[in-house]
């Protein structure tokens, strides 16, 4: 694996999502890691901040298939994933593929539907296959589900359980820009319109082969332990009722490895841990009081800060 | 390997042989291969191929069949051919240094060489030589530890290199101090020839202290217990015989004094508070005899026994050619009986002419003191001193010659003169050799006797007890520069400090420390005019370096303990958080590489130590080989420190 070769494929794609996302690198970032992991991202922010461009953005920069998906109140999973019809020439059922088959899907305020469509669709992101009365059927490569959600409105929500939170790889805020960005954006075109204009500047071999090469990165016994100890850290905390799984600490590790790989770099690092600790694993806590996702990462970044790191 | 480690050893090797070059017992021609150290290690620091095995082999034997030859025959000395023999193994060395093995013989021979040279001298050189020694012998073991482990980083060796070697030469210090001594030395025999100075030997040949008259050579540094005006007559030995040619020492009697309770050899009871105390520091001489000012009374040495003569003369059997410190105690100006013996009155035969001299010269005087005064006033007045004579036909008589026909010559004949002719008057005498005079030097306060301070003069038996004449004309002295005699006070303080530090400067020393650093009285140092400060000013520079040492070593352990946790560049950039921390940024144990990059972002140095840690995170963390990051990861560390952290 060469070094230059790892930071041109990330740093065109990056640089080219940022002509439309100005002003918010680290969500941008945590998109592309989402992607080279082969994870599942979750944004969760208030409205008109930015979500469902940043899912178009990485869409449009790769030359891969996308679709939107709305969800609403009365969404049934075979909206999702696709239903079998009978044909009246054939005689016989024809699977009529749902938006669920494209590379990227946008399920675009994911907590408005009830938990059954919800369900369909994690399983999907989870198994990378869909099973149709009989019938499986494989999706497509490479595969990402971005979902968000609007944690502001509670009416007529159905929120994530948290078994269900714990498929996605990452959990992200995207936050306002900075002032002078912001200024930028409010004055200039809309990002919206912005968008038709990206062209794909990653193939889905690409991708792949990068997802690839995300595996093969090195990870040193000492970096894992610290991860290790987060995980363990998290399972003894004492606002904490349910820690970190297993599955919660094979994705972190995942997105560690990506991480290092978008920084350029062929091996894990404690940094690497320490940065994306709230990110990977604040979904997956379950607290003693009801508390938001937020108050979660506080208590990961507050576990990360007591650590001692390895040198 | 390292240029820096070949280059240590080359050192090593040459220091060796300097040691023994230095004193100045080798010989020139036996040593001749050490010539060829220079080209060789020339070579081996190009990296020039090593000679061929059957080369050395033969070489190494026919040094083998040179050594033997030489032991027997040129040096007489098995010791000296064994130094000789060192030196060539080390010049066959240095063209076949291949294993790493082959550095620590070179570093065993050098040592080797240094034990020898330390038995055949105790010069201050030596001294400075033995100290960069220790230091390069410490570089050296520093950098082989590390080219064991395979690691080795320019950089960070330096300061470690420079605290072990200064806490190497810390410890050697206390082990010199601390070492136990004895009186006597491990090896009987000594191996250093000695200043010639056959004046004091049992024979004294005319002419024969001419050429010592020239010589500077320091011969002893005295110390006096209290101020004394002089004349100086630093007494040897004397001479009784004269059979026409040559003095000789004919009374062979000596008494062997043994160590009284007080631990003094006591030649005859005195008063000892009047008593004048002379601490000699006596170079190596070709002598057993002791000098004192005058008679000494009594003597404190190291030493199983003294003789003494029936001229009060002292005698160490075995001391010559050795180093030796000791105290004579003298009654300057007192009267000392002696005895008529048939030896100060034995005259050469046919000594008619010189006879007629001596009455002549005392013609009408009544006492035997009048007589000696005169005779001694009559040499000094119409004889020429002179130190450049032509030598005298063979057969003549040099006293006869001397008194009736050249009228020249120098102590020795003015001497041999005076006691001839008080014997041909009937008066007991006998030639008295030694040092008169010497030099005060002023810094230091001691008295430098060099060979050209050799003299002789008589002793007179008159009224029953010897009196000193002396009929040399007076001679001036030429004076010596300030800095000779600074110089010379060093070479005082190596002797008396380093060489001469015995078992009583031990007893002292603990003393010393039991009584002034009383732990005790150590909070009072804070408070002052109290006791602990007050009666010692040194208790605070002493604890200080005490601590400093104590120190040193923590560090040097910490650094150490940091090498085998960490590893080269990892111990680097535990240095490197803890300067950022020392310096108020905020570095916690939680805190990653990426932390320390985001709180230094305004600092000059962030982008070098940016670099610098994906070096380290490349070498920690990534597979990626250490030694090949090293030297980059070096320039970027001296950057970030040239920066001054800003």
């Amino acid at each position: 694996m060469n070094d230059n070769m790892i930071n041109q494929s990330v740093k065109q794609l990056q640089s080219r999502m940022e002509t439309v996302l100005r002003g918010k690198p680290e969500a941008v970032k945590m998109s592309i890691v989402s992607l080279l992991a082969r994870g599942n991202l979750l944004i969760e922010d208030i409205p008109g901040v930015g979500k469902t461009t940043l899912a178009y953005a990485l869409a449009r920069s790769l030359d891969c298939s996308f679709r939107r998906i709305q969800f609403t109140s009365d969404l049934l999973p075979t909206d999702i994933i696709g239903v079998n019809i009978f044909n009246q020439e054939t005689h016989g059922f024809e699977f009529r593929p749902g938006p669920i088959f494209s590379n990227i899907v946008l399920a675009d305020e994911i907590n408005r539907t009830n938990p059954k469509t919800q369900s369909a669709l994690l399983e999907a992101m989870n198994e990378k296959k869909i099973t149709v009365e009989n019938d499986t059927y494989v999706l497509p490569e490479p595969f990402m589900v971005i979902a968000t959600q609007n944690p502001m409105e509670s009416h007529g929500t159905f929120p994530l359980p948290e078994s269900q939170l714990d498929r996605f790889l990452l959990h992200i805020h995207i936050g306002y820009p900075d002032p002078e960005f912001e200024r930028t954006a409010v004055v200039e075109r809309a990002s919206f319109e912005l968008l038709h204009t990206l062209t794909p500047v990653l193939s889905k071999a690409e991708v792949i082969a990068m997802q690839t090469d995300v595996e093969k990165v090195h990870t040193d016994a000492g970096v894992v332990d610290y991860l290790m100890r987060i995980v363990e850290e998290t399972r003894r905390h004492k606002d904490v009722r349910l820690g970190c799984s297993t599955r919660g600490a094979q994705f972190f590790v995942r997105a560690v490895k990506a991480n290092a790989y978008y920084e350029g770099r062929d091996f894990i690092v404690p940094d690497d841990v320490k940065t994306l600790a709230p990110l990977a694993i604040g979904h997956r806590l379950i607290l003693r009081t009801r508390k938001t996702l937020s108050d979660a990462e506080t208590i990961v970044r507050d576990i990360t800060e007591r650590l001692p790191v390895p040198l | 390997m390292p240029t820096l480690y070949k280059f240590t050893t080359a050192l090593l090797a040459l220091t060796g042989c300097i040691s023994l070059a230095v004193t100045g017992e080798i010989n020139p021609l036996m040593s001749i291969s050490a010539l060829a150290l220079l080209p060789g290690y020339y070579r081996f620091i190009k990296g020039e191929r090593h000679a061929g095995t059957a080369l050395i082999g033969t070489l190494s034997v026919m040094a083998l069949a040179v050594f033997v030859f030489d032991a027997l025959l040129v040096s007489g000395d098995f010791f000296i051919a064994v130094a000789h023999l060192t030196i060539t193994f080390q010049a066959l060395k240095s063209f076949d240094l291949k294993e790493p093995w082959d550095h620590l013989q070179v570093y065993f021979v050098s040592l080797l060489q240094l034990i020898i040279a330390s038995e055949l001298t105790s010069a201050l050189a030596f001294g400075v030589i033995f100290v960069f020694f220790m230091l390069l012998l410490v570089t050296a073991m520093v950098l082989s530890h590390f080219m064991k482990e395979g690691r080795m980083s320019g950089l960070s060796l330096k300061k470690p290199v420079m605290v072990m070697s200064f806490l190497t030469v810390v410890v050697t210090v206390v082990f010199f101090v601390a070492l136990p001594r004895t009186p006597y030395r491990f090896l009987g025999k000594t191996h250093i020839k000695g200043i010639k100075t056959s004046g004091f030997s049992e024979q004294m040949d005319f002419g024969s202290l001419s050429s010592i008259k020239l010589d500077p050579s320091v011969i002893a540094r005295v110390e006096l217990s209290r101020d004394f005006r002089g004349p100086y007559y630093w007494r040897g030995h004397t001479l009784d015989h004269f059979d026409g040619k040559s003095w000789r020492n004919t009374l062979k009697d000596r008494r062997r004094i043994y160590r009284s309770a007080a631990d003094e050899f006591i030649l005859s009871d005195y008063d000892r508070a009047g008593a004048l105390g002379q601490t000699f520091y006596l170079e190596p001489i070709d002598s057993d005899v002791l000098f004192s000012l005058e008679q000494a009374r009594g003597v404190r040495a190291d030493a199983y026994a003294i003789y003494v003569d029936t001229a009060e003369s002292i005698y160490v059997p075995g001391k010559r050619s050795r180093r030796i410190k000791y105290t004579a105690y003298s009654i300057p100006g007192a009267e000392y009986p002696g005895s008529v013996e048939k030896a100060y009155i034995q005259l050469p035969s046919d000594n008619k002419p010189v006879a007629d001299l001596a009455k002549s010269v005392t013609a009408g005087l009544r006492t035997d003191a009048e007589r000696a005064s005169a005779v001694e006033r009559y040499l000094r007045n119409s004889y020429t001193y002179s130190l450049t004579l032509s030598p005298s036909a063979g057969g003549v008589n040099p006293v006869e010659e001397f008194l009736l026909r050249t009228k020249k010559g120098y102590c020795e004949h003015y001497a041999a003169g005076m006691v001839i002719m008080l014997r041909s008057l009937g008066v007991p005498a006998r030639v008295v050799t030694g040092f008169y005079g010497g030099e005060k030097n002023e810094y230091g306060d001691y008295t430098i006797i060099r060979s050209s301070d050799a003299h002789s003069w008589v002793e007179a038996l008159i009224g029953g007890s010897w009196k000193r004449f002396d009929p040399t004309p007076p001679v001036s002295n030429e004076k010596r520069q300030a800095y000779a005699l600074v110089w010379d006070s060093v070479e005082m303080a190596w002797a008396r400090y380093v060489v001469g530090f015995s078992y009583k400067d031990q007893r002292f020393a603990l003393n010393y420390l039991a009584t002034n650093l009383d732990l005790r009285r150590l909070p009072n140092i804070f408070k002052p005019g109290q006791p602990g400060m007050k009666s010692d000013p040194y208790i605070i520079p002493v604890l200080g370096l005490f601590t400093l040492i104590v120190y040193l070593f923590y560090r040097l352990w910490a650094w150490y303990r940091g090498r085998k946790r960490y590893g080269p560049l990892t111990s680097e950039y535990v240095a490197i958080r803890r300067m950022l921390a020392k310096k108020g940024i905020r570095i916690a144990p939680s805190s990653t590489s990426g932390d320390v990059l985001s709180v230094t972002r305004q600092y000059h140095f962030n982008k070098d130590l940016s670099e610098f840690i994906a070096l380290y995170e490349g070498a920690r963390f990534g597979r990626k080989d250490p030694d090949a990051l090293i030297k980059k990861a070096d320039v970027l560390l001296q950057a970030i420190k040239k920066s001054g952290l800003r």
